[in-house]
């Protein structure tokens, strides 16, 4: 019978546009200083460590992960890297409660880390378009790359191809004002990449385009940092908590999906986000959640576009398809709405560290349903191209 | 087919060997100009057919299930994996066809993509296939902008004139934009097609009223561009850029002078401006230097004009620097 696993101590770095002062080595090691830390344990303590780290390039060295483990006090002992695009670290979650759930160690380091601005464009003089060139190798190399292919556009596709279906949702007045909430809620984020820099939905109209139908101001920004969990099965996990008199949050669905990379019958309906459906509706089922309206009360959800958000919160089916608007219209995801949507800021003003995104997200997860008293979270992380990869987990406190 | 040596990197994108330090909060550190290169002599394996018929044959081939039926284009695979990994065969499909959904349009492009943006990429169904392929699409009318490609948007393919084996051969035009006879035949190439060169708005002759709109927002721009100027973050917006914009209005020009951190407004012509920006009304500027709407989305709107494409670069570091004074006045 598989294990009971829950998060019994979480870390992160301040995540930053730029960290000159550290390189990953470094940010690798704060997070994970600030998880034992958090979790009052040793180092050797911890039986595995699962690495993600989304990009090669970005940290400029394949294997980036074997520096590390040595350096944060793991050597002989299990380390695997994780790497699965903008779902780099739940996917990094869900193979370390695998391995929990298995009984193959009692606990594990659960590490995201990522430097992406170290890449620098000398034509433009600035790193955003080689931050998202490096990127751009993550697309098909034999169709896709050499026209242009690049994460914003690939997800711009299905967002669009949604709209194409669904011609009332998504308003742009509406995504503005989901900005505007997101930019809110990120000043409670000391960690984040933008805690000041709270925008009108008037700005975030006015915003510049960059990638029809993206503004600049509904787009997630690169970041530098490192986020860490401490994982434990159920008896050392509990033992744990005795210890630090923390309360464990306990890992109890998981789901995942990768959809088709390329579209047409047989393949992706680009007017779907089928990963998300199906990696929720898995997560669901582990965690007996029959109706998700009645269950969930915080989503972290990977946002790496607003419109994504709302069409990834109507897959998860917390709003009708189609309808996703009523997440503002109808004051779902609005102060004292019926769901807690990114209090962290999301992807979008907490910052998008990428293989440290989504464990920053549980760690904001476990933080909220633990400050707040509230039982069920949701945390997403999607990834690859056209949205093709989702992994979804169920976070509840007891 | 090609007829000029061209390098696999660029010369433009490799960056001199060199280092500098930045010092933050009393530290030092050293940042090392630095890259990640590998080269490669890569098959096409499979696909060379595929590839070999576009450059060669100007062609397109789609593979067809032996037992389902289903068309693939492009080629992806040789065994259908919905059928048990039954065989499929090359087949010739029509170089017309529908977009399966609306398609984005990059304005801020990769560093590789700059000279291209915008651009717009989206998914064709040609007619005989099931599945859709990307492709780059283009039109005849001047710049890319939204409405002008639909799901459903009939399209043609069309093949460079220097082919070279990869997708970049062929990209689509609405057929809307091509003559019957364009669309009936195979292998149209670019050079078939009449392209619009750049050609720069005219602008009425000023009246009094407009002179004096002209100053005014003459002065308004002034204003902004000196705070810029005082700006640490919107200076920092423009670090290692150099560009001599010649700004046309109805009621008068100007220029604005980029140098490396430095932005100024100077009330003369540059001798040889490296782009003409021209807008009827000098205010859609100025608007968008106060950040009251992008800039980018005047150029987009056709209300400001640019003479050169890939100047989306500096349009897009004007607006940086709005949202920098913006920022700035807000913490």
């Amino acid at each position: 019978m598989s294990k009971r696993v829950g998060i019994v101590g979480a870390g992160v770095t301040p995540f930053k546009g730029r960290w000159v002062e550290k390189t990953y080595y470094e940010l690798a090691q704060m997070a994970t200083r600030e998880a034992v830390k958090d979790a009052a344990i040793s180092i050797q303590d911890v039986d595995a460590a699962f690495y993600g780290i989304y990009n090669d390039i970005f940290e400029r060295t394949a294997i980036p992960e074997h520096a590390i483990h040595g350096l944060l006090g793991m050597q002989n002992k299990f380390g695997i890297r994780i790497t699965t695009g903008g779902a780099t670290g739940a996917y990094t979650l869900s193979a370390a409660h695998a391995y929990l759930s298995a009984g193959r160690f009692k606990t594990a380091l659960v590490l995201g880390v990522e430097k992406a601005t170290d890449c620098f464009d000398f034509s433009s003089m600035s790193a955003t378009p080689e931050v998202i060139k490096s990127i751009g190798w993550s697309g098909d190399s034999f169709f896709e790359q050499p026209i242009g292919w690049s994460a914003s556009d690939s997800y711009a596709e299905v967002v669009l191809a949604y709209m194409d279906e669904n011609p009332g949702d998504l308003k742009p007045e509406v995504t503005a004002k989901i900005s505007s909430l997101l930019s809110e809620q990120v000043k409670g984020n000391p960690y984040a990449q933008r805690q000041f820099d709270q925008v009108t939905p008037e700005e975030v109209m006015n915003s510049r385009l960059v990638v029809y139908p993206f503004k600049e101001l509904e787009i997630c920004v690169y970041t530098e940092g490192a986020a860490a969990l401490i994982l434990a099965e159920e008896e050392t996990a509990r033992a744990i908590s005795r210890n630090n008199g923390t309360p464990v949050v306990w890992i109890t669905g998981v789901g995942e999906a990768n959809e088709h990379s390329f579209a047409g019958k047989n393949q992706k309906d680009m007017s779907r986000i089928m990963s998300d459906y199906y990696a929720s509706h898995r997560a669901y089922e582990m965690a007996g959640i029959e109706d998700p309206t009645k269950s969930i009360d915080v989503v972290e959800l990977h946002d790496a576009f607003v419109h994504q958000l709302e069409i990834s919160m109507a897959e998860f089916g917390l709003v009708p398809l189609g309808r996703a608007d009523s997440l503002i219209d109808d004051g779902l995801m609005t102060p004292g709405g019926k769901y807690l949507v990114n209090p962290c800021g999301g992807l979008i003003y907490c910052g998008h560290a990428v293989g440290a995104s989504n464990i920053m997200s549980a760690w904001s997860a476990r933080n909220e349903l633990i400050k707040r008293g509230l039982k069920t979270a949701l945390v997403h992380g999607t990834g690859s191209t056209v949205a093709q990869y989702t992994v979804c987990m169920v976070l509840e406190h007891e | 087919m090609t007829t000029q040596q061209e390098k696999v990197i660029p010369s433009k994108y490799i960056p001199d060997v060199g280092s500098h330090v930045e010092t933050i909060e009393g530290n030092d550190y050293l940042i090392t100009n630095d890259a990640m290169y590998t080269f490669y002599q890569r098959s096409k394996g499979e696909f060379s057919p595929f590839f070999l018929a576009l450059r060669d044959d100007k062609r397109l081939l789609g593979c067809k299930c032996t037992n389902c039926g289903l068309v693939r284009v492009p080629p992806f695979l040789t065994h259908c994996p919905d059928c048990n990994f039954a065989p499929t065969e090359l087949i010739e499909v029509d170089q017309v066809g529908i977009m399966n959904s609306t398609p984005p349009i990059t304005y801020f492009a990769t560093s590789l993509f700059q000279d291209m943006a915008p651009y717009g990429r989206g998914r064709v169904i040609f007619n005989g296939a099931d599945t859709a392929m990307s492709v780059n699409l283009y039109t005849t009318t001047g710049i890319l902008v939204p409405g002008i490609f639909k799901k459903g948007t009939e399209v043609k393919l069309i093949f460079r004139d220097d082919r070279k084996g990869e997708m970049t051969d062929v990209f689509c035009v609405p057929t809307v934009e091509l003559s019957k006879e364009q669309i009936e035949r195979k292998g149209v190439q670019e050079s078939e097609i009449n392209w619009e060169a750049p050609i720069e708005p005219k602008l009425p002759q000023a009246d009094d009223q407009e002179v004096a709109l002209y100053n005014e927002a003459l002065e308004g721009i002034k204003s902004i561009i000196e705070e810029m100027n005082t700006n640490e973050r919107a200076r920092k917006d423009i670090a290692g850029w150099k560009r001599h914009i010649l700004v046309k209005t109805t009621g008068g020009q100007f220029a604005i002078v980029i140098d490396d951190g430095d932005i100024r407004l100077e009330q003369r012509e540059p001798a040889s401006p490296d782009f003409v920006m021209v807008c009827e009304d000098p205010r859609t500027l100025l608007d968008g230097l106060a950040y009251r709407g992008a800039i980018t989305d005047s150029v987009i709107n056709r209300k400001l004009w640019i003479s050169k494409n890939m100047e989306f670069n500096t349009i897009f570091k004007l607006d940086r620097m709005a949202r920098s004074v913006a920022r700035s006045k807000k913490s």
